[in-house]
């Protein structure tokens, strides 16, 4: 029976520096484990492409000795049946403490800083810090868990992209990327405590933390590769994102399997849900050298009044 | 040629010299139908267009005009339209579209949902697709992938371009069935009654920052600082999106957007077919009155079930988000009771289904405005008496409902409500309008009994006049005028049911109101003790015989009985006319 990790904190950024010092708690076989992971909840900025440097809370990895914060956290994963322990260190500034819960499973929080869930059900979630009213969110405080059948590695290997294979809900995958999606309204950031949130308007929209063109690519493999692509919208704004040169087919919503799934090429995805949609890579060349754009058709493609930029990416081939 | 008359920009009357070589040359041109989707004519000898990238003016209902960017099919400011043309081919055909770049800076199209390549030949590589510079050109050629709704649009800047305007239809039909919306058979529609609502929004300000992008002190095209104060459907605001396709008021936005059915029938049980494009930046709640529409696909994909059955949903709201297309199905149904045997809630008829409450008295409401399209009456097809200060638009009591954006401050212009993103569906009665007579008047004989009251139903309530009783030949002849037929009114089809007490040769006639004299239809047919209905065929030239100026809407059909030596009665039982209203 091969060794299978059971859970790994993944950094997301390539500003954080802590990839040495990602934790990977083994288990082995498909049964249920009791896994602990160490997250902090800190400090920290994100520099835009218009060189802009904008003030963020996020989740880091460990116990807050190490890493430094973006925007958004590691990509958590797990296998259906484990039961999760969040040991949550906050090191936000004063008056704030961060705390853990998910969307669409039930977290208890022991009181002591530790946060404990049942891997209930396999699919793609949104996890977040909802404190100050949402505040806590709107300054970065969320990230993506990934729930896998039992049985099925960690893939996620330090990127927001993994090339091996899996299933979800029985649908075969090649290869998978998890497109967080996110807005930062740099005035917010700077006063989070007193910002007049109904004069929240964010300038800039990111993936997995960041904005083109600064977004990493997907990498989809060649003709007829089964990329599955898990969209956590940790946003405010129910989010359009479409696609030229092909289209996905939507399996999943909310971590719920659809009965009817259908294709998609712009596909919305709610703020504060989840979405798993498989994009089989077409043999026709993509309509860009880049690749097959996948974009915010709500056009938030700038940053700032800059253009292009936002919630931009490409899928490429080889 | 659809837009020819705009494109000339020249009154439609001066138009006929230049536009009768054209016919010559290119067989009758048809007529651009008043409501429905209007396809683009292809270039000449197969599946390519030519569109050209340009600046322009649209109108809103507040008396604004906004400068907009959009695709044109023809060179130059007077064929200047938004949305851009829409453009029809078959699945499988090679379709390809030039590109003519009249913009200040580089510009292109994209093809969200086609899925085969997209080769550009021309142009230079930019982000998301090939590019066409400023004055140059580029062109995408394309097999028409799976059939459906689809939306085409620029790919560059896109925040921006699209924002002012490039964006436009593309329907692939399927090559076996031009009157299906996808390769099966669940979405088959009527082809006369297939709508395109394309949905988008417009900010002023920044429409603006781009009109004067030239003045060293414009100000700044800042797209997160975007404010939509108009909101559009196929390139209008209510309540211009119902006005007419080619509405000469609206000069560079050709398209309409109402929705126009009639209840299915036996011999016509097809769906209208409404295809909704998102161009938009927002996600809008798209809800219509009247009835539930069904939602058979998305993006140009047939919604469908494990095993191949239909997974259409029906909605009352449903959210079209931007960049999506939505495919519906919509009917009105009349029979008066469904498969099972139960009537359906929405059949409703003065005699054989009354509404099973009491109208309302109409002292006792008050109509917001002057004008209303209410008819007076809740039952389809019937007109009632307005309450006097109040004038109703309704012709012969078709039913109207809006269809809008649920986001209500989408529903207004510049916040000025209803307005924006909405339309009406009106629901004509079933084959059309109908009319009856409001006046009979009796040019040989005498009355017998009733009046043109009962000549409104087929019901066995008679008018009856007493034939001549002197003479070799007795007559009965009389006719029975209708009142408050609409100009323009189309198809007239006249039904006269009736009898007499004794078999006499029957004739009926139509008042030519041009030449003073009445127009054959039908007969001399014997007609004896039993109701016998005559149909004559529908009348060419109707204008002929609705009459005008203080004869205004009148319609008068005659019906003459003869008999040698015997006097006789005559019986009217029904006289009636169905017609297209304008």
């Amino acid at each position: 029976m091969r060794a299978v990790a059971k859970m790994k904190i993944l950094a997301l950024l390539t500003a954080v520096a802590a990839v040495a010092a990602i934790a990977v708690v083994g288990a082995s076989g498909a049964s249920a484990a009791a896994v602990t992971v160490d997250l902090c909840a800190k400090a920290g900025s994100v520099t835009m492409p218009d060189s802009t440097v904008v003030d963020t809370w996020s989740f880091v990895p460990g116990d807050c000795t190490s890493g430094s914060a973006g925007a958004g956290g590691p990509v958590l994963e797990a296998n259906v049946g484990d039961v999760v322990t969040i040991n949550l260190t906050s090191d936000l500034p004063a008056g704030h403490t961060a705390s853990f819960e998910l969307a669409g499973l039930p977290v208890k929080d022991n009181g002591d800083g530790t946060f404990q869930f049942t891997a209930a059900r396999p699919g793609t979630f949104a996890y977040q810090s909802p404190g100050d009213s949402g505040r806590q969110q709107a300054m970065g405080l969320y990230g993506a868990l990934v729930i896998r059948p039992a049985g099925e590695g960690a893939g996620f290997a330090g990127s927001s992209c993994s090339s091996a294979p899996g299933a979800v809900y029985g649908a075969g995958f090649d290869r998978e990327c998890v497109m967080v999606l996110s807005a930062i309204d740099p005035a917010f950031n700077a006063d989070p405590d007193n910002f007049d949130m109904n004069g929240y308007l964010a300038k800039y929209w990111m993936i997995n933390g960041k904005s083109y063109p600064d977004t990493d690519s997907l990498a989809g493999g060649g003709d007829g590769s089964r990329l599955l692509i898990r969209y956590v919208n940790a946003g405010f704004d129910n989010t359009s994102m479409s696609l030229l040169g092909g289209d996905e087919l939507v399996i999943a919503r909310d971590a719920h399997p659809l009965t009817d799934t259908f294709m998609a090429v712009t596909e919305t995805i709610p703020a504060g849900a989840t979405e798993d949609a498989l994009f089989v890579v077409p043999a026709a060349a993509p309509p860009s050298a880049n690749g097959f754009p996948l974009f915010n058709r709500n056009l938030h493609v700038t940053n700032g009044a800059d253009s292009p930029g936002g919630m931009m990416t490409f899928i490429t081939k080889p | 040629m659809t837009h020819l008359l705009r494109r000339l920009g020249i009154p439609a009357a001066l138009a006929v010299a230049a536009l009768a070589p054209m016919d010559v040359a290119s067989g009758q041109a048809p007529a651009t139908p008043k409501t429905g989707m209007v396809c683009t004519p292809q270039n000449a000898g197969g599946s390519t267009y030519d569109l050209w990238a340009s600046g322009g003016y649209m109108q809103t209902p507040d008396g604004n005009s906004v400068y907009m960017w959009s695709y044109q099919d023809a060179a130059g400011d007077a064929s200047f339209q938004t949305p851009g043309p829409v453009l029809c081919v078959t699945e499988g055909q090679t379709v390809s579209i030039t590109l003519h770049n009249a913009l200040p800076e580089a510009s292109s199209i994209v093809f969200p949902g086609q899925d085969t390549e997209v080769a550009a030949t021309g142009g230079t590589p930019g982000l998301l697709t090939t590019e066409a510079a400023s004055n140059g050109t580029a062109t995408y050629t394309f097999v028409a992938g799976k059939p459906g709704t689809y939306l085409y649009e620029s790919g560059s800047d896109v925040s921006k371009q699209i924002e002012m305007g490039l964006y436009g239809a593309l329907i692939v039909r399927p090559s076996a069935h031009q009157s299906w919306a996808y390769n099966s058979s669940s979405t088959a529609f009527d082809p006369s009654r297939e709508y395109l609502l394309l949905l988008a929004e417009i900010d002023p300000d920044l429409h603006h920052a781009v009109e004067v992008a030239s003045n060293p002190n414009a100000p700044a095209y800042d797209f997160t600082a975007v404010h939509n104060r108009y909101f559009t459907i196929n390139g209008r605001s209510f309540p211009d999106t119902i006005q007419d396709n080619d509405s000469v008021l609206l000069p560079s936005q050709p398209y309409g957007s109402l929705v126009r059915i009639q209840p299915n029938t036996p011999g016509n049980t097809q769906p209208a077919l409404i295809r909704m494009i998102n161009a938009g930046v927002d996600n809008h709640p798209f809800h219509p009155h009247g009835n539930h529409t069904r939602e058979i696909a998305q993006d140009g994909r047939l919604l469908v079930a494990p095993g191949g059955a239909t997974a259409s949903t029906e909605h009352f709201a449903e959210t079209i988000g931007a960049g999506q297309t939505m495919d519906y199905l919509l009917r009105w149904d009349t029979q008066s009771t469904d498969s099972s045997g139960q009537p359906y809630n929405d059949y409703w008829d003065p005699n054989s289904n009354p509404l099973p409450v009491a109208q309302p008295n109409y002292r006792n409401l008050t109509f917001k405005d002057a004008h209303t399209w209410y008819s007076g009456n809740p039952y389809l097809g019937y007109k009632g008496t307005m309450p006097s200060g109040t004038s109703s638009l309704n012709i012969c009591g078709e039913w109207y409902f809006p269809l809008h954006s649920h986001a209500l401050n989408e529903f207004s212009n510049f916040d000025q409500g209803f307005g924006g993103m909405g339309t009406l569906l009106r629901v004509d009665p079933a084959g059309g309008c109908f009319a009856a007579a409001t006046a009979t008047k009796i040019l040989s004989g005498t009355l017998n009994a009733g009046s043109y009251a009962n000549l409104a139903i087929d019901d066995g309530k008679l008018y009856k006049v007493n034939s001549t009783t002197t003479g070799a030949t007795r007559v009965a002849d009389w006719y029975g005028q209708f009142g408050g037929l609409p100009a323009g009114a189309t198809n007239l089809a006249i039904t006269y049911k009736g009898s007499n007490s004794s078999s006499a040769s029957q004739t009926v006639y139509l008042w030519d109101w041009t030449t003073s004299s009445w127009t054959q239809l039908s007969g001399p047919t014997s007609v004896g003790t039993a109701d016998v209905t005559v149909t004559p065929s529908v009348i060419s030239l109707p204008a002929n015989y609705i009459g005008t100026g203080t004869k205004h809407g009148m319609v008068r059909i005659r019906v003459r009985n003869s008999k040698a030596s015997t006097s006789f009665v005559t019986r009217g039982n029904l006289m009636k006319i169905v017609y297209d209203a304008p």
